[in-house]
């Protein structure tokens, strides 16, 4: 509970300037990017600097008080929904680049700054910041280091783990830690990868050093039009198969293009049932040599079209209708919701023709838009809370996920577990698993005050978390009850 | 934890016996010459499966015995020394093959398989494990390597094994078997547990199986070398080539001459080696053959492994700290009977210190000082092989670092009993 007194506390160790109290402006915090999820916080605070979050961490610490940390909210499984009577540490004010040595080749961030900021102050060095979610516009390098942020280049580059050196981060207790090093290697056990992933539960990372790429040479991109969804993804595996890294592979089927074309106009074929944006880059040569295989594959495999971006514009024309999917699918329906399962890319066919019967069954439509390069899938659920099919909408976005682990795969690929996917991961990993989840989490944070709730399981959230009551999987086998 | 209770440890070899039980005896012998020698105390098992691992070190929980976890032994006495140990926990039983998805480009593997077997089994799928660190050709294991948190020159485009690891099973220190991460290269669910094992020089538990990403194995490889004695210019020629487009796998400096490689298709790998010499400081880069470029890579494989007699080290800094470290590493071995190399994987500041000659104390000293000019320089220093006598004289960690507290409340999570590797870390935890 926080009363005036605590309210001070925050106040003096912020400025009064940094602490919200006011209930219209706490409501603003109430979700991220999956709004379904909801909760008003007790307080929200700004802090400016590392010193200020161990300050606000430390109150929350000796009041038992639960916080949150929170970037642009732009997170998509409810990983910065606040806690009830709890307090969110918004990091929008730690917004400044603090060292970049581009010989080095390496820059510290506050965590507000926004992922595309990094390779937009890069580049006239040559150099940029590889892990690029399609929220990369207006998300931070903090969400993306809480999330293990990947983007549709990681197939080639890999995550945000691959790309951040070093941490300095504020522990559960206020203390203030570095994690990582200067080089790729550092003594002892790997305490940064640890944290990145870790949604915020282990605490909240002030200063991220991260490591930035060379700009490739050459890069070249081509839309290639499908009759079907298996050929497409028989083209994909051909890709793949070749012996050539392609820096991304994207797939659209048929509504995912509607609703780009409706938002963007980025020339893609309505007519086309499934469209796959490939990349290369590298070296001029190389690029070519492997570009023109990759131009042949799509032929073996049935193209109907293929339309090779010839300008700098032009790719940046596709790759801002791939990347506005999410948001153009609100062109189409009234709400919906993003998943973000993966499966093994030789059951992408499988999978999206279960996802098919499955959207059929609940008669809701779903679109689906994805990294195809390695079977992270995005279905789109779409609903119109209105008519009343927001829980059926849940339900099917939710099997959707299951299924993905039952063909082999994961119940998120990039955006996390968060607090919409924590009843489920007990369809990933047994008791036991969970447990020494739990215990990793202790070691961090022995009071369970940082964003708790989020990743685990557990019968009070299953039962009890915002939004629409979901009974736990043990309390659906009859195993626990409810009090 | 496996269904069975926990029964007396089946050991390969008794305690006290120097037996010449075939299986046993094909385990090398610790490699260095301040570790405990096969045969001269502590017990042996060597689980031929998950379930056989998890009961063996059930059991060593029961009968409060501490544990040393063997692969290869090429770098079992990375750290500090391991002190009392009850239990040498050999992996190599734990050697198969469990999936390979060619077109998912994932391989799931027994972590007591050694690199070169796993990329034999690769190889004719077209695929390999992009890790080349200087113990693979003495054997070291998939689970070993992860452990010590190995990585070779080509670390550089490819990260360490750390890095390419999608889920693994862990068998913790009471027996528990867990699982993390999964099976597709793309995945978030849950904490990453690999991480806590990466780096961790056996004391927090064993990795028993790991489910890893692959890559195309390339067509090509292509290496020149480059005369350069001096550190500064090493550094600037390294940076010379990152700014370029020719996008090096590897670059890595021995003190006398500057290596870089590349690789591709054919074409592209031979493009690269013509084009290179038009780079600044790469003007008189002379492009290897293939026999040469074979041996030159194995040089500094053997170089960064050591050999008896020597102390290794391994530092992580900025990039740019290598010349005035270098200077430093000069000084404080002058006046001594030690000579000092240096291994350099100056693109990424991982640099590996070779000292030779001299006495006991002498290597100490260095190593002491030393190790103080890279910390002081924000860098760390791992000591991976040392001269006899040098642990009287020299602590094997340097300051601990600011995190200290979250490992000491790790180890106390998930080993309460300190019983794996125990001292490893000390004086840390």
């Amino acid at each position: 509970m926080i009363d005036t007194a605590l309210r001070r506390e925050f106040e003096a160790a912020l400025g009064a300037d940094s602490v919200l109290t006011d209930p219209l402006q706490l409501r603003t915090y109430e979700c991220d990017g999956l709004t379904g999820f909801r909760e008003v916080p007790a307080l929200v605070v700004l802090p400016r600097s590392t010193e200020e979050v161990a300050a606000a961490v430390s109150l929350c610490a000796k009041a038992g008080l639960p916080f949150v940390a929170r970037g642009a909210g732009t997170g998509l499984s409810g990983g910065a929904v606040p806690v009830a009577q709890g307090v969110v540490i918004s990091l929008a004010r730690m917004r400044q680049v603090l060292d970049f040595d581009p010989d080095d080749r390496r820059m510290v961030l506050q965590p507000g700054v926004t992922n595309a900021e990094i390779s937009r102050v890069a580049a006239p060095h040559g150099l940029y910041y590889a892990p690029d979610p399609s929220s990369q516009v207006v998300c931070t390098i903090g969400g993306n280091v809480a999330e293990n942020s990947g983007g549709a280049h990681c197939v080639k580059y890999g995550f945000t783990v691959h790309h951040v050196t070093a941490l300095r981060v504020v522990l559960p207790d206020g203390s203030v830690a570095e994690l990582g090093g200067d080089a790729p290697e550092s003594a002892g056990p790997d305490l940064r990868g640890l944290f990145i992933g870790s949604e915020g539960t282990l605490g909240i990372a002030t200063e991220i050093t991260v490591r930035l790429l060379r700009t490739p040479e050459s890069v070249r991109t081509l839309v290639a039009d499908f009759p079907t969804v298996e050929a497409a993804g028989e083209a994909v595996s051909g890709i793949m198969a070749s012996g050539i890294v392609p820096a991304a592979v994207e797939m659209l089927d048929a509504l995912a293009i509607e609703a780009c074309e409706a938002a963007v106009n980025a020339g893609y074929s309505l007519d086309a049932t499934a469209a796959l944006v490939v990349e290369l880059d590298g070296m001029e040569h190389e690029c070519d040599e492997q570009f023109e295989k990759v131009v042949a594959l799509c032929h073996e495999k049935g193209t109907t079209n293929v339309r090779i971006a010839d300008t700098a514009e032009e790719r940046a024309l596709i790759w801002k209708g791939r990347k506005a999917a999410f948001a153009a699918v609100g062109r189409i329906s009234p709400d919906y919701f993003v998943q973000d399962g993966v499966v093994p890319r030789t059951r992408l066919s499988e999978a999206l023709s279960r996802i098919a019967a499955m959207s059929g069954a609940e008669g809701l439509r779903v679109a689906n838009v994805f990294h195809a390069g390695d079977g992270n899938l995005h279905p789109l659920v779409l609903f119109d809370e209105q008519a009343g099919e927001a829980e059926r909408a849940e339900k099917l976005a939710a099997e959707i996920a299951e299924m993905c682990v039952e063909l082999g795969g994961s119940l998120s690929g990039e955006h996390g577990i968060g607090l919409d996917k924590a009843c489920s991961m007990p369809e990933m990993f047994g008791e036991t698993d969970l447990a020494v989840m739990r215990q990793l989490r202790a070691a961090f944070d022995p009071e369970g005050i940082a964003n708790p709730g989020k990743v685990l399981p557990t019968p009070r959230l299953c039962g009890e978390a915002p939004g629409r009551y979901r009974p736990h999987p043990l309390e659906a086998a009859g195993v626990i009850e409810r009090l | 934890m496996t269904e069975e209770s926990p029964g007396t440890l089946r050991e390969t070899t008794p305690p006290t016996d120097t037996s010449t039980d075939a299986e046993s005896a094909q385990v090398p012998p610790p490699a260095d010459e301040s570790g405990t020698r096969a045969g001269e105390g502590p017990s042996r098992v060597r689980p031929s499966g998950l379930a056989e691992a998890a009961d063996a070190l059930a059991t060593a929980a029961g009968e409060r015995r501490t544990v040393l976890f063997e692969g290869a032994g090429t770098a079992l006495n990375w750290g500090a020394p391991v002190a009392g140990t009850g239990l040498v926990l050999e992996t190599s039983g734990l050697d198969r093959l469990i999936s390979h998805a060619p077109e998912d480009w994932t391989v799931g593997v027994e972590a007591g398989m050694p690199l070169t077997r796993l990329q034999e089994l690769l190889a004719p799928a077209g695929q390999w494990l992009p890790v080349d660190p200087p113990t693979g050709s003495r054997g070291a294991t998939l689970g070993g390597l992860l452990a010590c948190g190995d990585a070779g020159p080509r670390r550089l485009k490819y990260g360490g094994l750390a890095d390419l690891v999608i889920g693994a099973t862990l068998v913790l220190a009471d027996g528990t078997v867990a699982r993390t991460g999964g099976d597709v290269i793309k995945n978030v669910a849950g904490y990453d547990l690999v991480k806590l094992i990466a780096g961790s020089l056996g004391a927090f538990g064993l990795v028993a199986r790991l489910n890893l990403r692959v890559h195309p194995l390339p067509a090509a490889t292509t290496t020149l070398a480059v005369a350069v004695d001096d550190a500064d210019r090493a550094l600037s020629a390294a940076r010379a080539v990152m700014r370029s487009p020719l996008e090096p796998v590897a670059i890595e400096w021995d003190g006398q001459q500057l290596l870089i490689r590349f690789q591709g298709t054919e074409e592209s790998a031979a493009a690269r080696g013509r084009l290179a010499p038009e780079v600044p400081g790469l003007e008189d880069a002379r492009v290897l053959d293939a026999e040469a470029e074979r041996a030159a890579w194995e040089r500094l494989s053997g170089l960064v492994r050591g050999e008896d007699g020597e102390t290794v080290l391994r530092a992580g800094t900025h990039p740019a700290r290598l010349p005035a470290l270098t200077r430093r590493l000069r000084e404080v071995t002058e006046g001594t009977g030690v000579e000092a190399a240096v291994v350099s994987g100056v693109a990424q500041g991982l640099h590996t210190v070779v000292l030779r000659g001299g006495e006991a104390s002498e290597h100490a000293a260095c190593l002491t000082a030393w190790r103080e000019a890279v910390h002081e320089a924000g860098g760390s220093v791992t000591l991976r092989r040392r001269r006899h006598g040098v642990d009287a004289a020299a602590a094997s960690w340097g300051p601990a670092p600011p995190a200290v507290s979250v490992l000491r409340s790790l180890k106390r999570q998930f080993d309460p009993d300190d019983r794996c590797a125990p001292g490893r870390f000390a004086p840390w935890f």
